[in-house]
C-alpha cells in the first residue's frame, strides 16, 4: 500500500480504504433482505435490540453490502461493532502501544472482517470478526517486535483448564488446587502453572476461547462486551464510582471490583452472582486493578520515581 | 521444619512472571485453591509493581518460607518512604496498595533491616483446605 493508502487503512471511518473482496451470488431462494429485519431496520438501536434481533440486523446489513454494494450499510456495520474492537484492544492496551493505536488497528480487523464474511457460512458476524480484530492487533504487536507467541501445547492446555476450572468449581464446592485441575486436566503441575502464568501474561488464548473451552460458535465471554447492563452494577455504593481511578472502569468492573475489595466476595461468588466463569472473574480482576494504576499512576506523576527524601 | 526459599530477580516487570511461577509452585505444593493463588499472585504484583514505580532498584529480593499451611513472602530491599506509606496507610475507598494487600492476604508486615532497608512481608494462608 502506499503511504496515503496506509492513513487510509488506519481510519476506521474511511470506509473506501479497504475494497469488499467476498461477493457471492445469492441463493435462488433466499431474498436479499428478510421481511422483519427489514421491519427492525437498520436505523434501529443497536443498543436496544436482543441477539435474535441483533442477527437479523447483521443479516440484514451484510446483505445489503455484499449483494447490492450498499456502503453505508458497511458504515453501520463498523459503527455497531466498534465497541467490540475496543474491547478487544483493551485487553492489550497494557503492553505498551496506546489505546486507540489499537483501535485503530483492530477497526482494520473489523473491516476485513466485513468485506470477506460469506453469508453462507451460516456463523454470526461476531464469531467472525473477533478472531480477524485479534489477529489484526497481534500482527501490529508483531510487525512492531512485540511477540504475543504461546506455544500451542500451552495453548490448548489452556483452553481445557478453562472448561476444567468450570466443571470443578461447581463440583467441589470451592476453587480447585493446581493438583486437582492437573489431574483433571492430565497435565503436571507445572504445566498447569506454567499454562495459567502464559494466560495472565497475555490473555490471547482467552481471547480467542470461549469460557467452555471449545471454538464453537457461542462465545459468552465475548458477548459479554456487547450484552446489556446489569441493574446491580448500579447498586454500587457512590463512594466506590467516586473514589480515584474509578471513572475509567466501566460499569461491570466497578462492580466487581466494588465485590472483590468491599464486600469481601471471593472470585467465585462474584462469578456466580455476574453470571460468568471464575477465570474470567480472575482476568477482570487483574485488568481491573492494571487500569486503576495507570490511572492513578497519572494522578501521581508529579511526583518523581525517586525524589532525595525517597533514597533514605 | 520450615522450608525457606531465596530469590534475587532483575528490577524489572518481566522478572515477576519467574516471582509468580516459583510462588506458584510453592502454593501448589501447600494445596493452595487457585483463587488464593490468585489473590497472592495479585498482591505481590501490586507490591512489586508499586517498589518498582517508587525507586530505582538494582534487584529485587523475595524470600517465601512454606511454614505449615502458610506461605510467608517477604519482598526487599526497599527504601522509598513513599512505598513504606503506601503499604502503611490505612485502608480507605479507594484501592490502593495498602486496600490491595489486606484483602488479599492474611497479613502484610514491613519488617525493618539492619542496614536502613526495609521488607515488606505478606503471608497467605490457605483458606480453603482440600477435602
Amino acid at each position: 500500500m502506499s503511504g496515503r493508502d496506509d492513513r487510509r487503512a488506519n481510519d476506521p471511518m474511511d470506509l473506501e480504504a479497504l475494497p469488499g473482496q467476498a461477493r457471492r451470488v445469492p441463493d435462488d431462494d433466499e431474498e436479499p433482505e428478510g421481511s422483519e429485519a427489514r421491519q427492525g431496520g437498520p436505523s434501529a438501536d443497536p443498543k436496544g435490540r436482543g441477539k435474535d434481533d441483533s442477527e437479523k440486523l447483521d443479516q440484514y446489513l451484510l446483505r445489503r453490502y455484499h449483494l447490492h454494494g450498499d456502503r453505508k450499510a458497511r458504515e453501520q456495520l463498523i459503527t455497531m461493532y466498534l465497541p467490540l474492537v475496543r474491547s478487544l484492544a483493551r485487553r492489550y492496551a497494557s503492553r505498551g502501544e496506546h489505546f486507540d493505536d489499537l483501535v485503530q488497528v483492530g477497526a482494520i480487523g473489523l473491516i476485513k472482517a466485513i468485506d470477506r464474511f460469506d453469508l453462507n457460512r451460516g456463523v454470526e458476524l461476531t464469531t467472525y470478526a473477533t478472531p480477524n480484530i485479534v489477529g489484526e492487533i497481534k500482527r501490529y504487536f508483531r510487525d512492531k517486535g512485540w511477540s504475543v507467541r504461546v506455544p500451542r501445547g500451552l495453548q490448548e492446555l489452556n483452553i481445557r483448564l478453562n472448561k476444567v476450572i468450570d466443571e470443578l468449581v461447581p463440583k467441589l464446592q470451592r476453587s480447585p488446587t493446581i493438583n486437582e485441575l492437573a489431574e483433571a486436566a492430565n497435565a503436571t503441575p507445572e504445566e498447569v502453572l506454567e499454562a495459567l502464568e502464559t494466560s495472565q501474561a497475555y490473555n490471547s488464548v482467552s481471547l480467542q476461547a470461549s469460557p467452555n473451552g471449545e471454538s464453537g460458535e457461542e462465545d459468552a465471554g465475548l458477548i459479554d462486551y456487547l450484552g446489556g447492563e446489569e441493574e446491580a452494577y448500579d447498586t454500587m455504593e457512590d463512594r466506590t464510582t467516586l473514589a480515584p481511578g474509578f471513572a475509567k472502569l466501566d460499569k461491570r468492573e466497578r462492580y466487581i471490583l466494588h465485590l472483590r475489595f468491599f464486600e469481601g466476595l471471593t472470585q467465585s461468588q462474584i462469578a456466580e452472582r455476574v453470571g460468568i466463569s471464575q477465570m474470567h472473574v480472575s482476568r477482570l480482576i487483574r485488568r481491573s486493578l492494571e487500569k486503576l494504576r495507570e490511572e492513578i499512576g497519572d494522578l501521581d506523576n508529579p511526583l518523581p520515581p525517586r525524589s532525595s527524601d525517597d533514597a533514605r | 521444619m520450615a522450608e525457606r526459599i531465596s530469590l534475587e530477580v532483575p528490577a524489572t516487570l518481566s522478572a515477576l512472571s519467574t516471582v509468580r511461577m516459583v510462588l506458584g509452585g510453592l502454593g501448589a505444593r501447600l494445596d493452595f485453591s487457585l483463587e488464593d493463588l490468585d489473590d497472592l499472585f495479585l498482591a505481590t504484583d501490586g507490591l512489586l509493581q508499586a517498589a518498582l514505580e517508587a525507586e530505582e532498584l538494582d534487584a529485587l529480593r523475595v524470600r517465601a518460607v512454606v511454614d505449615g499451611g502458610s506461605l510467608r513472602v517477604s519482598a526487599g530491599a526497599f527504601r522509598s518512604e513513599r512505598l513504606r506509606d503506601q503499604v502503611a496507610l490505612t485502608p480507605g475507598d479507594c484501592i490502593d496498595l495498602c486496600t490491595l494487600l489486606r484483602r488479599l492476604v492474611d497479613d502484610v508486615v514491613v519488617e525493618q533491616e539492619q542496614d536502613g532497608s526495609f521488607s515488606v512481608v505478606i503471608v497467605k494462608n490457605s483458606s480453603e483446605p482440600a477435602a
